[in-house]
């Protein structure tokens, strides 16, 4: 009787994390459908389609190692000098609330480059901001890896 | 044998309402065993753990059902139909990431070269104080 109760109760705790994770992340969710933004979302499915694909490939990249692991891909970019201030203002604030780690931090001519990631057990997530005198640019990578993961990517560019 | 014991029975008087008072007190235990099975409850940590459960389930999925905002369907949707399109966008993503991690790292290696050219140049130099200080005694 007990084990069985024990039994349900883990199914429930499973069943509310799943409905919990997500293939995208959620506070990026609301900019789908606003004036001024392109929003970009890249499925799974899309993802394992494309990597079916022998093109999918870049010299120096190892892109399959993230891409399996990888739930889905948003982009979010406006030229618009209004929205991008809010766009910045918005990050800057999930950010802190989903206590993300600054990962990499690069300033170069007008161009600043700062790269977040957030690791966890159910979702972890990569985001790079890219913000310059012409546009705001924010891609988020989430799926379920790891910093080695995500290193390794680069390791053949070296 | 028998015979005789039921004979023998037959014989000794019944006390009167002797019936109806074993009836009413077979009645009474009845009722006493009907309400101690309904007593066995189960523990009350299962009790507790089965309420816990019920709650967590029932505001779990009322918190996902409203946390879900009217733009989820639409950002949920692929903005590709076409995977050749989500493949170069994709490709495109994952290689700016790359790239900038990359050069990152590069920086990281440039002044790990120069911290170790320094630190090299720093062992010359303490060498040559060395090799000067026992000169000299």
């Amino acid at each position: 009787m007990k084990q069985t109760i024990i039994k349900a109760l883990l199914c429930v705790v499973v069943l509310l994390c799943s409905l919990n994770a997500s293939a995208q992340i959620k506070a990026l969710e609301k900019y789908a459908d606003m004036k001024n933004v392109t929003y970009v979302f890249i499925s799974k499915y899309m993802l394992g389609m494309a990597e079916k694909n022998a093109a999918f490939s870049v010299p120096g990249v190892n892109l399959k190692v993230l891409t399996d692991k990888l739930s889905g891909i948003q982009i979010i970019s406006s030229e618009n000098r209004s929205v991008r201030t809010r766009l910045r203002n918005d990050v800057k604030a999930f950010l802190t609330k989903d206590k993300y780690e600054l990962m990499m931090q690069m300033n170069e001519d007008d161009n600043k480059v700062n790269i977040y990631h957030h690791i966890g057990k159910q979702q972890s997530a990569v985001i790079m901001i890219s913000d310059n005198d012409d546009e705001f640019v924010i891609m988020a990578f989430s799926g379920k890896f790891t910093m080695e993961d995500v290193m390794k990517m680069t390791l053949d560019l070296h | 044998m028998d015979e005789l014991d039921y004979k023998a029975l037959e014989q000794i008087p019944i006390p009167e309402g002797l019936e109806e008072r074993l009836s009413a007190k077979i009645d009474e235990w009845e009722k006493e065993e009907k309400k101690a099975k309904r007593r066995v409850l189960r523990p009350t940590f299962l009790r507790y753990t089965a309420v816990a459960a019920s709650i967590a389930l029932v505001f779990g999925l009322g918190y996902h059902l409203l946390s879900q905002d009217k733009y989820t369907n639409l950002a949920e949707q692929d903005t590709y139909q076409d995977p050749m399109m989500a493949q170069l966008e994709a490709q495109r993503a994952l290689t700016l990431l790359a790239a900038n991690l990359n050069k990152g790292m590069g920086h990281l290696e440039k002044a790990k070269a120069l911290s170790d050219k320094t630190e090299k140049r720093l062992n010359e130099q303490l060498n040559l104080l060395k090799r000067y200080e026992t000169d000299h005694h």
